[in-house]
């Protein structure tokens, strides 16, 4: 292995002649996530790493929901990435640790990723900062 | 247990309440919850102290261990310094003899009554001498330490069932933690070895909520060990089709088909392999071709042959598994008993929804 992670050596996965079924349930899940989420303002999230899934049928999954017009990059204990699907208010959400190793991988349903908003506690410590800084004669 | 709370931990680190976020939804995720419970995690993660946990090491092959270093999500570090405060593990701390001994009763008698134990590794009772740290039996070092513990986990097949020391003719009189432990709550997390994300995913439980999981008959947190192997198995399409691998190299093998005539104990083994897998979430057993050997059932060394099928009866098996397994007249139709009522009771919840009712089908 030489140090090398698993995810950097590279797998060709064969597209399977059979299914779980989950990707269907997944869709039809995610269509009335949607629905509830236009009518009641209600998010939901499905939890990937929850469910058995055959060989590419993830790959197929991500395939299917595509790539929308926004992709965010986070970098807090590791980098998360949040992409819009073609389907607007569907999110794909994957959590890295520090080592690159994937921790958690999500779809949302929602307007946008609640952990993407900044968050109050760390805005009140930035102004605690920015308050501090001045009154200590350092600024910029 | 530390005064500090795990948050004001990450806080002093340095890390935003927009990573505390992110460490929440990924120890959600660990803990085999729905992701609706992060912010619950959250609010129980705000006020949860990092516990005290001695962890013992009996009759075991230090594969446990070995497993839960693996735990890549988080990473033992993380596990160790930020979750746990583990004060106690002689396969892993650097001191040894006496001066070992004293950390294990000074994080007794500093956390009384709060402490966890964890436990890998049967007991021997047909003689002590069998297994001893630091010249005191296992037996002893056990009752001692549990005497004061909020409750004990038993890790691997060895401690929650006896497991292979325990197998037939058992010349050590190996037996469980459970067996022993009458007067606290005891987790089972059997396995050989255990999946280290459910090792870790269990300690971040009771971290976060301060209590031990829903337990099934057999003292398994039911939010890991609450399906079969079998109901979870991406092959399970084939064995409804009646399409079996025969030999590890035919046709039906390279074509992914169901391992249950090839002696996969899927159908009366209950384990989260199916989903969390293996090694970063790569592979597990079935995946890689083998046929699931049922190592987080009570007795599984004593079993019969792992290439048996199940619906070939076997008294032994039947016996020591404690399921009526034999119901195949026909080969290929027979799964455990559990698993029959499980099917009969999701047919009698649900009503048939056809598949042109989804918009998505019509696509495909």
């Amino acid at each position: 292995m030489n140090g090398e992670s698993l995810a950097g050596i590279k797998v060709q996965v064969e597209t399977p002649e059979y299914e779980t079924g989950n990707l269907l349930s997944i869709i039809s899940e995610i269509q009335y996530a949607l629905q509830q989420l236009l009518e009641h303002k209600k998010v939901h999230s499905i939890d990937l790493r929850a469910m058995p899934w055959s060989s590419g049928e993830e790959q197929k999954l991500a395939s299917y929901l595509g790539k929308g017009e926004v992709f965010i990059e986070l970098n807090t204990l590791g980098k998360s990435t949040f992409i819009e699907t073609q389907f607007s208010g569907v999110w794909l959400v994957n959590h890295y640790n520090q080592e690159d190793e994937q921790i958690a991988k999500l779809i949302e349903i929602t307007y946008l990723p609640e952990i993407v908003f900044s968050q109050k506690e760390d805005i009140k410590n930035s102004l605690e900062r920015l308050q501090t800084a001045l009154s200590d004669d350092k600024q910029p | 247990m530390t005064k500090q709370t795990l948050y004001e931990m990450l806080q002093q680190q340095g890390i935003s309440r927009r990573g505390f976020l992110k460490y929440c939804t990924a120890l959600t995720s660990l803990m085999a919850l729905p992701p609706a419970m992060i912010p619950t995690v959250a609010k129980a993660l705000e006020s949860a102290k990092r516990p005290s946990v001695i962890w013992l090491s009996f009759q075991e092959c230090t594969g446990c261990t070995e497993s839960l270093t693996r735990s890549h999500s988080p990473t033992i570090e993380g596990l160790i310094f930020d979750h746990i405060s583990l004060d106690y593990h002689h396969t892993l701390q650097a001191a040894s003899g006496e001066a070992a001994e004293h950390a294990r009763e000074q994080a007794m008698k500093d956390n009384y009554g709060k402490y966890l134990v964890v436990v890998d590794g049967s007991i021997p009772l047909a003689d002590p001498g069998y297994s001893t740290i630091a010249g005191i039996s296992n037996l002893d070092m056990l009752n001692e330490t549990v005497a004061g513990a909020a409750a004990v986990i038993a890790v691997g097949t060895c401690a929650a069932y006896g497991g292979l020391p325990h197998a037939d003719p058992n010349p050590t009189g190996a037996v469980s933690a459970s067996s022993l432990i009458k007067d606290k709550p005891v987790i089972n997390v059997p396995g050989c070895p255990p999946i280290p994300t459910v090792i870790s995913g269990v300690l971040a439980h009771y971290l976060t909520f301060g209590s031990i999981p829903e337990l099934d008959d057999l003292g398994r947190p039911k939010v890991f060990y609450g399906q079969s192997i079998h109901d979870r198995c991406y092959r399970r399409p084939f064995y409804d089709k009646g399409l079996f691998a025969e030999t590890f190299d035919d046709e039906g093998a390279k074509k992914g088909w169901c391992l249950y005539r090839l002696g996969c104990k899927g159908p009366m083994t209950y384990n989260a392999c199916a989903t969390l897998k293996w090694n970063q979430q790569t592979s597990w057993p079935v995946e890689s071709g083998h046929g699931c050997l049922g190592c987080s059932e009570p007795n599984f060394w004593d079993a019969g042959s792992f290439y048996q099928a199940l619906s070939i009866p076997d008294g032994d098996y039947a016996k020591a598994a404690g399921y009526a397994v034999a119901a195949g007249v026909v080969l290929g139709a027979a799964a455990g008993y559990a698993n029959q009522k499980i099917k009969a009771e999701s047919a009698a919840e649900h009503t048939e929804v056809s598949v042109d009712d989804f918009s998505l089908n019509k696509k495909q």
